[in-house]
């Protein structure tokens, strides 16, 4: 199969180019390393794979060279000529993101040569450039700006621009994230090569030749992707810059706080860009386990939804029913009020998608000291067979990073597309670079990759598990080294759930027992949530079905927006206490309102569906009169006599790691094991199946707006109206 | 277009990476048979008859198979065939021919780097017939009246590299000429001297026609492969080199049309009578493309190595108006530095010699430019056509071309300042070398050679310009 | 010096001026009040906000020549009451006060001082031009 270009094989496969080892358990083999090759980098030796760049090889002895085309998760272009070095030996410079290193070669980094011709690069692309800094919102982390101030001339030559002036570039359309000033464009073609290898867009490209070159999409159409932000932090220079941030602020008056995303299951590790207590905008940080340096655009982007419809002040119902702002004070004590009026097995909390692990902790404490032990979450998991009890059965097991080295993924009922857009990401990576293949069990829907779709059928999971079925899937995961299961657990929430569970339980140990590599974890549960493995881990019990239907007369919402506790499914006189960050579902159907803090307003736990611990920090303070959920619990409890014992979140984390030590593990993932169990314990369960596979997200417009923070967004609800205006185009 | 690769080659043979070493061992026997050559021959030119290799030229004969049959082609073909790809080679070797495309790389060693071990993927050989550099015309009327010369070698060179397939890349202008091709190719395969068995050798090789959409960086050999992928015609990072990562990620080599067309009458006449042409290490016959103020602009096949006041009396009727209203000339197609008439008239027509006149033999395209000439406008216009044919892909050759083109353009009225000649010197010399193909050191040569034997010249117009207008904005900006 | 001087019996003419003019011993103890002093003076006129203007040379040069506010004001007098034409005048720019000086220029466009409104309830208080950082959620109100 023919996925990639093969001219860039050489580049594609260097070792630098998937994740590092210390990321991924398991390298591929690691077959038998070839001999290193010394080189010397301005006379420093250094000893490099065969392959490796000069770019690389200098970067290993701390030597950068400037470049604007090269990226190293991207594949070579070499066009920009701005990384060219002499080499001893050859009479012109060459281009050293594109020049692999042969023995003994002698580069310089810092010669006449190498000066001059960078010098002259430099000047080549400030020709047409517009110099327009003061108004470029690039401004101040800018390649250009950089690198034209290390290697630039100190004097400028453009006496032509007098004459006949600078080329002038039509400004594209490609939808409400990304804003282009085309004409600051340097035709690096980062942006292009990200789209068509990472993205798996195909829109972007050049049209014309020479000066009259332009890079964009062909037609103007949107950037149809789920990833499209990420090709602002590529540009090297101001050409497309992000639309909802546009003129806000310069990257030196902000201040940069390291977090962790909750808007989707993954995790990944964000910067929050911050200026007089307000976020401006989300950036993605490196974490090769997790999401590289990419960010979904939901995560990036969302962040405006943090400002709008916020719970800003404590509401109370007032005697004609509405909701009113009330002190703190008034809604603790009606809140205490309430649950201590009510009988304990009449006593339900409910965790939403977004809360964090303190929260959770405290919330189940003060209901265990009430006597109740309804605590719950919003999403099903099977209760049956080994249920929540052991890890292993509703983690990613495989690892995000390990998903690369993988040989074959069989996706059951889940669009990982828009669930966990990095963990698609991952999979196209390990499918373009590694020929790995993918099939898909559920609705068809469009994976930015080719895979086998083998049905929607539920039944399929159990022919697979059985060993009966005879399609050509079935042989490619038996014969298959490193393969990867990966259940969508929004499956689970139908009828046939546990047995589809357990069927999965089964296929994937059957696999694992074959496999030479007894490391390598088969089963994967790729939950929907942020908070959903942290509330199980803590020993919530997943679903509210049961616990509604017993009729509560007090329900407890911690950020519970998903819709699935409604006044409907309610007693009359039931009393609704919410405590969340924005007024959404949840705080519209609430009898007293707490207002808490949303993910960048706090230092909580979140873990991610790895199993892996990680924690936000406080970027601004929460809004109003909210507070931190744990302290508000906290603070309940002592209304209520019942007080918790802790009083700082260090000691919050005490508790936590009680519970379990892997929640507060930051950072590292607890190995799991116990599937053969899990699987003895299920067995029981392999019921006949025969429903259909559904996705709740199969298209792009579904992606943006999921939980209270994007629904809250109006950059997301834009989004979604471009795309939705997008597939009416006839382009 | 490959003129201009010329420089490049001679320059960079260590360079050529994964290959270094193999170039260096085979360059001994070349040398060594070169040196067998009558070293006494001081008098080059003119071809007698009896030597011409396409005796066709002027498609005064039939030119398909039965005329081409009638003329010698096709004759032992399968003898040739069968005496194997190392016997092929050697005789490539032994004859010293050189690219006929501009750079000048020996032919026969490259088709040698073709014959390592076969690692699975199939070989090609891509004949580049995108003959767009201005003033060549040789491919054209090899195409047109001696297609089957072409169909011959690439069925030679192929065996010599054994390659599955040849695509021959042709100029999409060249209409006529594609169509004569195909005739041949047609012709070739009903007499089974190509496709299964050809020839009845037991050898398969099968040979296609692509037609270009008129892009002069199609005549790069990278971009031409890319393409005939059906790509954008950009040129690739070098290295991998074609002959590593080539057509469809195959090993391909990329030859002229020209260089494959004498293979053929090479392998029949023996690589010793081919090295009895020209001077050492530049032996042979050549197409030599004469226009300009030449009272009879033609193409004719002469020896290498004849001087070039000879070749432009003796075949193109001299320059108009006599040999002293020379002005210049252009030897190697538009993107060679020109030559002033003071080195034309001593100057030898091969490799070694144009190097040392600080220009290069290129596709042998003589453009001959008399006193009537506007010299800078003459070259500010092929600037304009490397910068309308530059394909943007990397940052010298898209920005630099563009701003040089508007230098020239300025230089042509006079409206510039002297102090711009050097910058437009030190611009050419920013481009040349720094780019993915050589294109742009194309557009840079003509440039450095109109300002190396042209300065007073360019110095008095903007006096001119001067007088008539005042200062240039120019001088009071630079 | 006269005998008159020598006993300061002018002084007690003064006084007795001066409680004459401020309307008896009452009048002169309210003028006290309000003003903190009482003295007797010339009224050289009266602007249009009703404040009237004195002089009395005998006072030493600063302080002869004074305003004393309209009744309406009663305590809360304030220096910008001072009308601009008077302004001149009291702080000896000029001896001519505004109705004798027929060189004082009037245009249409000239408009009535106004006084100064700081630290009332009718001074002037700049808003906010700044959007707020967070829209609070606003609960939907039941019909």
């Amino acid at each position: 199969m023919l996925r990639q270009p093969l001219s860039r094989a050489l580049a594609l496969s260097s070792p630098a180019r998937v994740a590092p080892l210390a990321a991924r358990r398991y390298a591929d083999a690691v077959p038998a390393q070839p001999e290193k090759v010394e080189v010397f980098i301005d006379d420093q030796p250094v000893h490099v794979l065969p392959g490796t760049t000069v770019l690389q090889a200098a970067a290993q002895v701390g030597v950068e060279i400037p470049r604007f085309c090269y990226h190293e998760r991207l594949a070579v272009a070499g066009n920009c000529r701005m990384c060219l070095v002499e080499v001893e030996k050859s009479p012109k410079p060459v281009a050293a993101c594109a020049m692999p290193v042969m023995k003994g070669m002698r580069v310089k980094t810092n010669s006449d040569l190498t000066r001059k011709a960078r010098e002259g690069v430099m000047e080549f692309l400030l020709v047409n450039h517009p110099l327009d800094c003061p108004i470029c919102d690039q401004g101040g982390e800018c390649d250009l700006q950089d690198q034209s101030m290390a290697f630039g001339s100190d004097r400028s030559r453009f006496t032509d621009i007098h004459f006949s002036g600078k080329r002038a570039v039509e400004d594209k359309d490609v939808g409400p994230l990304i804003k282009t000033i085309m004409t600051r464009c340097i035709h690096c073609t980062r942006c292009i090569r990200f789209a068509s290898e990472v993205a798996g867009v195909d829109d972007f490209g050049t049209t014309g030749r020479g000066t009259e070159m332009q890079v964009g999409t062909y037609v103007e159409k949107m950037f149809l992707s789920e990833l499209s932000g990420n090709i602002i932090d590529l540009c090297p220079v101001g050409a497309l810059t992000s639309k909802p941030y546009s003129f806000a602020a310069r990257p030196w008056e902000t201040r940069r706080i390291d977090s962790v995303d909750v808007l989707d299951p993954l995790g990944s590790n964000i910067v929050v860009a911050t200026r007089t207590n307000e976020v401006l905008r989300i950036l993605p940080r490196t974490n090769e386990e997790i999401n590289e340096e990419w960010l979904s655009d939901k995560s990036r982007f969302a962040c405006d939804g943090l400002k709008r419809q916020r719970l800003v002040t404590p509401m109370l119902k007032d005697s004609r029913g509405n909701l009113a702002p009330v002190e703190w004070e008034d809604a603790v004590v009606a809140a205490a009020r309430a649950l201590r009026d009510c009988p304990p097995d009449k006593l339900l909390a409910v965790a939403g998608g977004l809360a964090d692990a303190e929260a959770l902790v405290a919330l189940k404490d003060l209901l265990n000291r009430l006597g109740s032990e309804h605590v719950c979450t919003e999403h099903y998991f099977p209760t049956q067979g080994a249920g929540t009890d052991l890890r292993s059965s509703y983690l990613l097991n495989t690892k995000i990073a390990n998903v690369e080295d993988a040989d074959f993924v069989l996706l059951i009922g889940t669009n990982t597309r828009f669930e966990a857009p990095l963990l698609n990401a991952r999979i196209r990576k390990a499918f373009i670079h590694k020929e790995t293949d993918v099939a898909l069990v559920g609705p068809k829907v469009d994976l930015t990759y080719e895979y086998t779709h083998v049905g929607d059928s539920a039944s399929i999971v159990k022919d697979f598990a059985s060993g009966t079925s005879s399609h050509e899937v079935m042989k490619r995961l038996q014969q298959a080294k490193r393969p990867v299961v990966i259940l969508g657990a929004d499956q689970l929430k139908s009828e046939e759930g546990p047995a589809l569970l357990a069927y999965t339980q089964e296929l994937a140990h059957k696999l694992q027992e074959n496999l030479q590599d007894k490391e390598w974890k088969v089963l994967n549960v790729l939950q929907r949530t942020a908070s959903q493995v942290a509330a199980l881990d803590i020993g919530y019990q997943p679903g509210v079905g049961q616990a509604l239907a017993a009729g509560p007369k007090v329900v407890y919402l911690l950020g519970a927006d998903s819709g699935v506790v409604t006044r409907e499914s309610l007693p009359e006189d039931v009393t609704i206490i919410y405590q969340g960050h924005h007024g959404d579902v949840g705080a519209s159907i609430a009898d007293i309102v707490l207002p808490g803090a949303a993910y960048t307003e706090k230092r909580a736990t979140y873990v991610n569906a790895e199993g892996r611990a990680q924690q936000t920090l406080v970027a601004v303070s929460p809004p109003g009169k909210a507070r931190e959920d744990w302290k508000i619990i906290r603070a309940l409890s002592e209304v209520l006599g019942a007080g918790l014992p802790y009083d700082t979140l260090d000691e919050v984390r005490d508790r936590l790691s009680q519970v379990s030590p892997a929640l507060v593990a930051y950072g590292d993932v607890q190995p799991n094991n116990y599937f053969a169990q899990a699987r003895a314990l299920a067995q029981s369960l392999q019921k006949p199946v025969s429903g259909k596979l559904d996705v709740q997200l199969k298209q792009l417009e579904d992606f943006f707006m999921t939980d209270a923070i994007s629904r809250a967004s109006p950059t997301m609800a834009k989004c979604v109206q471009a795309v939705l205006k997008q597939k009416n185009s006839p382009y | 277009m490959a003129g201009a690769l010329a420089r490049v080659i001679r320059g960079t043979k260590t360079n050529l990476g994964i290959v270094g070493p193999l170039a260096n061992i085979n360059n001994v026997p070349v040398r060594f048979q070169q040196t067998q050559a009558p070293p006494t021959k001081s008098k080059y030119g003119p071809l007698a008859d009896q030597d011409r290799i396409f005796t066709n030229l002027y498609g005064r004969h039939d030119w398909r198979l039965k005329g081409a049959m009638a003329r010698g082609d096709w004759y032992l073909t399968k003898e040739i065939l069968l005496k194997g790809t190392d016997w092929i080679v050697n005789e490539m070797k032994t004859s010293g021919l050189r690219g006929r495309g501009g750079a000048g790389f020996p032919t026969g060693m490259k088709w040698s780097f073709m014959n390592k071990p076969s690692d699975g993927r199939p070989k090609y050989l891509v004949v580049n017939a995108d003959e767009g550099e201005p003033g060549t015309c040789k491919d054209r009327e090899i195409m047109r009246h001696d297609p089957h010369k072409l169909v011959e070698g690439c069925l030679i060179a192929g065996k010599a590299m054994g390659a599955q397939a040849a695509y021959i890349y042709i100029r999409g202008e060249f209409y006529n000429e594609a169509s004569n091709l195909q005739v041949a190719i047609a012709e070739a395969y009903q007499a089974g001297l190509i496709g299964k068995n050809a020839c009845g050798s037991g050898y398969d090789f099968d040979v296609f026609v692509h037609r270009g959409a008129g892009a002069y960086i199609c005549g790069e050999e990278t971009a031409l492969i890319e393409s005939i992928e059906g790509k954008q015609g950009k040129p690739r990072l070098k290295p991998p080199f074609p002959a590593d990562v080539g057509l469809f990620g195959c090993p391909t080599t990329v030859n002229n049309v020209e260089t494959i067309a004498v293979a053929p009458t090479i392998c029949r006449r023996g690589g010793k009578w081919f090295a009895s042409f020209g001077r050492a290490r530049n032996s042979g016959t050549k197409l030599f493309n004469i226009s300009g103020h030449v009272n009879t602009p033609c193409t004719v096949e002469e020896e290498m190595s004849i001087p070039l006041k000879e070749l432009i009396e003796r075949h193109a009727g001299g320059v108009c108006g006599g040999w002293d209203n020379l002005l210049a000339i252009i030897p190697g197609g538009s993107s060679t530095p020109l030559i002033p008439k003071d080195v034309c008239s001593t100057v030898l027509m091969d490799f070694d010699g144009l190097v040392a006149a600080q220009t290069s033999l290129g596709t042998a395209a003589i453009i001959v430019m008399d006193k009537s000439t506007d010299i800078v406008k003459a070259i500010a216009r092929l600037i304009m056509f490397y910068k309308h044919e530059s394909c943007g892909q990397c940052t010298p050759c898209r920005e630099g071309v563009s701003w040089m083109n508007k230098i020239m353009y300025r230089f042509v009225e006079g409206n510039a300042s002297p102090k711009e000649i050097d910058m437009l010197w030190e611009i050419s010399k920013q481009i040349e070398g720094h780019t993915i193909c050589a294109l742009g050191d194309g557009a840079a040569w003509p440039v450095q050679g109109l300002i190396r034997h042209f300065r007073p010249e360019l110095e008095r117009r903007m006096q001119v310009w001067a007088c008539t207008h005042g200062p240039s904005m120019a001088e009071k900006l630079y | 010096m006269s005998l008159g001087k020598y006993l300061a019996l002018d002084k007690l003419a003064n006084l007795f001026n001066i409680l004459k003019q401020n309307g008896g011993i009452r009048g002169t103890l309210y003028k006290l009040y309000r003003q903190e002093e009482a003295k007797d003076g010339v009224l050289v006129g009266e602007d249009k906000f009703g404040n009237k203007y004195y002089e009395n040379p005998r006072y030493f040069y600063g302080r002869s020549r004074w305003v004393e506010y309209n009744e309406k004001f009663h305590l809360n007098y304030d220096a910008s009451q001072v009308t601009s034409e008077w302004y001149g005048w009291l702080h000896y720019k000029t001896d001519l006060p505004p109705h004798q000086d027929p060189s004082r220029p009037k245009y249409k466009w000239m408009i009535d001082g106004n006084e100064n409104l700081s630290g009332t309830t009718g001074q002037y208080t700049p808003y906010s031009t700044t959007r707020p950082k967070v829209e609070a959620w606003m609960p939907k109100k039941a019909e």
